[in-house]
C-alpha cells in the first residue's frame, strides 16, 4: 500500500481539474446562483472529499464532474481534456445504489458494461465476476438485489463501477443510506479497495456530509459554503493510514472542518 | 328533441349529472356504512371484503338488462323505474371502489386515536362522526375522482341501453341526446352534444372534483408520499390500483410464495388452473342449462353446444369462448400501441405536459357515444367495429398505467442510464420495459375487465327510436350479442340471459383468482423498482 508521503511526491498533472466552475439555476427569468467560481483538483492517488451544508450543491458539482450536468461557466478537465459528457474513464457510485431489481448482482454489473463495445461478452463477464469478487461478493453473483442487505447492495454498486476499469471514481454519499455498523465496515475497506497498486483508479472524489467519514478517508477535503456555494477552504489531511479515530490529531481535523462548516 | 339547441343540451347534461350525483351520494353513504363496519368488525370483514371483490370484478353492464326488467316491474311509474335502474347501475360502478377506500382509511387510523376515543368514553356514534368519517374523507375524495370517470361510461351506456326498448327510455339525458341526434341524421347536433359532454367533464373536474379533493386534504393524518398522483390525470387513473385489484383479492394470497419460483412453473400452474376453470364452467353450464330448460329436461350434448346457432342457450359457451378470444386479440393490439406510446410520452417531459391533458380529454369520452362514427356497413364490418369499441374501452388503462409507472421512477435511474452511457435499445430492454411491467399488468387487469363490459354494446347494438329500429353493429357470435338479443326478444329470454351472465361472471372471477392473481403477484414482486 502506498503511504501518504508517496502520494504527495507524485506531483504530475492533476487527474481531475475543476476550473472556475459556476452554475446558475434559471427560475422564472431569474438566475439563482448555485455554484460560484469553484476550483479544485484531484491528483494521482488522491482521495478527495467534497463537503458543505446540506443543499449547497455538492451533488450538483459531482454531477458536473461526471459529465451528467453542465456548468454555466468554467470547465472540468480529465487529464487536460474537458469533460462534456459521461465517459467510461469516470465511473459513478450512487447514494441509493440504483440497482435494477429484476437483474441479478452479476447482471447488474454487466449492465454497467453495456456501452463497452471494445469488450466481448466473455471479457465483460470475466471483468464483472472479478469486480464482484474484489468487493467481497464472490458466491452472490446470481442473487437478486432484493435479497441483499444494504451494504451488499452498495458493494454491487461499487463492483459495477470498478468493472469499467475507470481512472476516476465519483461517489455521492455512498454510505449515507446504510446503517451505522454496515457503513463503518464498508468504510474501513474502501480506501485500500480503491487505491492500491493493482487498481486502475487514480483518483476518488466523494461527496459527504459526515465529517468523521471525511477525516477518516480523505487526503484532501474541499469545504463548500452554503448556497450559493464557493470554496471556503481546502483541508489537506496527511494523517497516517489506517487512521486512528481516537487520536487527538484526528479530532483536530474534525474540529477544523466543523469550524469551516459553521 | 330533434332540433339542436344549446338549452336542450344543457338540460340533457343536467339530467345526466343529476343521475350521477344521486348515484355518487348513495355510493358515499353505502361506502361509509359498509366500509366502516368491515374495518371495525372482524366477522363482518370476512364476509364483506371477499364479496366486494367478486362484485368489482364482474361485468356490471351485463346485469343491466336484468336490473332494468326487474326494477320497472317493481317501481312505478315507469319513468321513475327507468331512472332508478340507471342510477342503480351507476351506483354499482362507483361504490365498490369508494368502499374499499373507506375500509382502508378506517383500518389505517393510528391505534393511538382509537385508544384515545375509548379512554375518553365516547359512544360508537360519536366515534363514527368525529373519527371514522373525517379520516375517510380524503380517500373518499380521491376515489371519487376515479369513480366519476368510470361512472360516466356507465351513465352513457345505461342511458343508451334503455333505448333498447321503446317503452323504457330514460327520455332525457346526454347519452340519449347523442343517439337521438344521430338517429335523426342531425350530425351537427351529434358532434355538438359530444363536445358539450367533454366540456361538462372538464368543467366538473375543475369546479367539483378538484375542490372536493383539496378540501379533503386537511383531514389526512399524515402526508402520504403519493408521487405521481399529484398530477390530476394520474389521480383519475391511478384508481385502477384501488378498483380492480383489491389488496386481498390479488395480493394477500401469494405472500407466502417465494419470489424466485421460476416463471415456468407458474405458467404451468396457470394452465392447470385454466383447464380446471373450463371443466367447472362446463359442468356448471350443463347443470344450469338442465335446470333452466323447459321440460322435458335434457342435458345439452357437447355437439349441440359446439354447433353454433345464435342465440340459444346451447350456444352460450361457444359465444363466451369467442368473446374471450376477441377480447384477447384486441388486447394484444392495444398492448402493441399503448406500451410504446405510454413509455415515449412519459419519458419526454415536454411531450408529457402537452399530451397528458389531451389524452385525458379523449379518454373521458365514453366509447359508446362514438359508435355511430364507425358505422358503415354493419354486415361486413361488425367485427372491426366491435374491435374498435373494445379497443377504445381498454387502451386508456394501459397507457395511463404505463405512463404512471415510468413517471414514478426516481431520477437516479436516469442518472444511471446517462452515467453508464446505456444505449437506447439497452435502456428500453433493461430499464423501461421491466420498470413499467408491474403498472402494465395492473392496467391490463382493469383493461380486460372493462373490455367485458364494452361487449354488451360492441358486439350487438340495435338502436330503437321512435318505433323504428336501426342495427348499428353486430358480430357473428359473442356473449355480448347473446345477452343483448336475449333481452330484446319479446318476451325477454331469461334462460339465455341468466346462463350467459352466470357463465361469463364465473369465467371472469375464476380467471382473476387464478391466472391474473399469479401474474400480478409475480410482476409486482419481480419488477417493482425499489431501493
Amino acid at each position: 500500500m502506498a503511504t501518504a508521503a508517496d502520494k504527495i511526491g507524485s506531483t504530475s498533472e492533476p487527474v481531475i481539474s475543476v476550473e472556475h466552475v459556476s452554475l446558475d439555476f434559471r427560475k422564472e427569468k431569474e438566475d439563482l446562483p448555485v455554484l460560484v467560481d469553484v476550483s479544485m483538483q484531484a491528483l494521482r492517488n488522491e482521495f478527495v472529499t467534497v463537503t458543505g451544508p446540506s443543499g449547497c450543491g455538492k451533488s450538483t458539482l459531482l454531477r458536473i464532474i461526471g459529465g451528467l450536468g453542465k456548468a454555466t461557466s468554467g470547465v472540468v478537465k480529465f487529464r487536460g481534456t474537458p469533460i462534456t459528457k459521461p465517459t467510461s474513464e469516470v465511473a459513478m457510485i450512487f447514494q441509493n445504489f440504483v440497482l435494477l431489481p429484476w437483474k441479478t448482482a452479476l447482471e447488474n454489473v454487466l449492465f454497467g458494461l453495456s456501452s463497452r463495445s471494445d469488450m466481448n461478452e466473455q471479457q465483460k463477464k470475466e471483468a464483472s465476476v472479478s469486480a464482484l469478487e474484489s468487493t467481497g461478493l464472490k458466491g452472490f453473483e446470481n442473487v437478486y438485489p432484493g435479497e441483499l442487505s444494504g451494504g451488499m447492495k452498495q458493494r454491487v454498486g461499487i463492483a459495477r463501477a470498478l468493472a469499467l476499469q475507470p481512472q476516476v471514481l465519483l461517489m455521492d454519499e455512498p454510505f449515507s443510506s446504510l446503517d451505522d455498523l454496515t457503513a463503518e465496515h464498508l468504510r474501513r475497506e474502501i480506501y485500500s479497495l480503491l487505491i492500491n497498486p493493482s487498481s486502475p483508479i487514480q483518483s476518488v472524489i466523494m461527496v459527504s456530509h459526515n465529517v468523521e467519514e471525511i477525516v477518516e478517508l480523505s487526503d484532501k477535503s474541499v469545504v463548500l459554503s452554503a448556497r450559493p456555494a464557493h470554496v471556503v477552504d481546502i483541508v489537506q489531511n496527511d494523517l497516517p493510514r489506517p487512521r486512528n479515530k481516537k487520536a487527538p490529531e484526528f479530532f483536530d481535523k474534525v474540529d477544523k472542518i466543523y469550524s469551516l462548516l459553521a | 328533441m330533434t332540433a339542436f339547441t344549446i338549452l336542450g343540451i344543457a338540460i340533457d347534461i343536467i339530467y345526466s349529472w343529476t343521475r350521477m350525483l344521486v348515484a355518487l351520494g348513495l355510493s358515499i353513504v353505502f361506502s361509509l356504512a359498509v366500509g366502516i363496519v368491515a374495518a371495525r368488525n372482524k366477522k363482518a370483514e370476512a364476509v364483506i371484503i371477499p364479496l366486494l371483490d367478486v362484485f368489482q370484478s364482474i361485468p356490471i353492464l351485463g346485469f343491466f338488462p336484468i336490473v332494468i326488467l326487474g326494477v320497472i316491474d317493481v317501481v312505478h311509474p315507469e319513468w321513475l323505474g327507468v331512472n332508478v335502474a340507471v342510477i342503480l347501475l351507476i351506483f354499482t360502478s362507483m361504490s365498490w371502489n369508494i368502499t374499499f377506500g373507506v375500509y382502508e382509511a378506517v383500518r389505517s387510523i393510528p391505534q393511538d386515536y382509537i385508544d384515545l376515543s375509548q379512554i375518553s368514553g365516547s359512544s360508537s356514534w360519536q366515534r363514527i362522526v368525529s373519527l371514522y368519517i373525517p379520516s375517510s374523507l380524503s380517500r373518499i375524495a380521491y376515489n371519487t375522482q376515479t369513480s366519476w370517470a368510470v361512472g360516466l361510461f356507465y351513465l352513457v351506456s345505461s342511458e343508451i341501453l334503455t333505448l333498447g326498448s321503446k317503452n323504457y327510455q330514460a327520455s332525457i339525458g346526454i347519452g340519449v341526446a347523442i343517439y337521438t341526434f344521430y338517429d335523426t341524421g342531425n350530425f351537427t347536433g351529434y358532434i355538438y352534444a359530444i363536445i358539450a359532454l367533454i366540456i361538462a367533464v372538464v368543467i366538473w373536474q375543475l369546479i367539483f372534483l378538484r375542490e372536493f379533493s383539496l378540501w379533503s386534504e386537511k383531514y389526512k393524518f399524515v402526508e402520504e408520499p403519493r408521487g405521481e398522483t399529484k398530477d390530476p390525470l394520474m389521480r383519475v387513473y391511478s384508481w385502477v390500483n384501488h378498483r380492480s385489484i383489491s389488496k386481498l383479492f390479488l395480493i394477500a394470497h401469494g405472500s407466502g410464495v417465494s419470489r424466485f419460483t421460476s416463471s415456468i412453473t407458474r405458467f404451468k400452474r396457470g394452465f392447470k388452473y385454466a383447464f380446471f376453470i373450463l371443466i367447472v364452467l362446463f359442468v356448471g353450464f350443463e347443470l344450469g342449462a338442465f335446470l333452466l330448460s323447459p321440460s322435458p329436461r335434457s342435458l345439452p350434448s357437447l355437439a349441440t353446444i359446439l354447433s353454433y346457432e345464435c342465440c340459444s342457450s346451447q350456444s352460450v359457451l361457444v359465444a363466451l369462448a369467442v368473446s374471450f378470444l376477441r377480447i384477447w386479440y384486441v388486447y394484444f393490439i392495444c398492448v402493441l400501441v399503448a406500451v410504446p406510446l405510454g413509455i415515449v410520452i412519459a419519458l419526454h417531459s415536454k411531450l408529457y405536459d402537452t399530451a397528458s391533458p389531451l389524452l385525458e380529454v379523449v379518454a373521458s369520452i365514453p366509447a359508446p357515444v362514438l359508435l355511430p362514427l364507425f358505422v358503415a356497413d354493419v354486415t361486413k364490418n361488425g367485427e372491426a367495429i366491435a374491435a374498435m369499441i373494445i379497443f377504445l374501452g381498454m387502451i386508456w388503462y394501459i397507457i395511463f398505467n404505463v405512463m404512471a409507472g415510468i413517471r414514478s421512477l426516481p431520477a437516479e435511474l436516469w442518472e444511471l442510464r446517462k452515467g453508464f452511457q446505456v444505449s437506447t435499445y439497452n435502456a428500453w430492454r433493461n430499464i423501461y420495459l421491466p420498470a413499467s411491467a408491474a403498472a402494465f399488468v395492473t392496467g391490463s387487469i382493469t383493461a380486460i375487465g372493462a373490455a367485458w363490459n364494452t361487449l354488451i354494446i360492441a358486439e350487438y347494438f340495435n338502436l330503437h327510436l321512435n318505433g323504428s329500429s336501426k342495427l348499428l353493429t353486430q358480430v357473428q357470435i359473442g356473449i355480448g350479442k347473446t345477452i343483448s338479443i336475449a333481452v330484446q326478444s319479446n318476451p325477454a329470454n331469461l334462460t339465455v340471459l341468466t346462463l350467459s351472465i352466470l357463465s361469463m361472471t364465473a369465467l371472469i372471477v375464476a380467471f382473476n383468482l387464478t391466472v391474473w392473481r399469479r401474474v400480478y403477484h409475480y410482476t409486482t414482486k419481480r419488477f417493482t423498482y425499489n431501493r
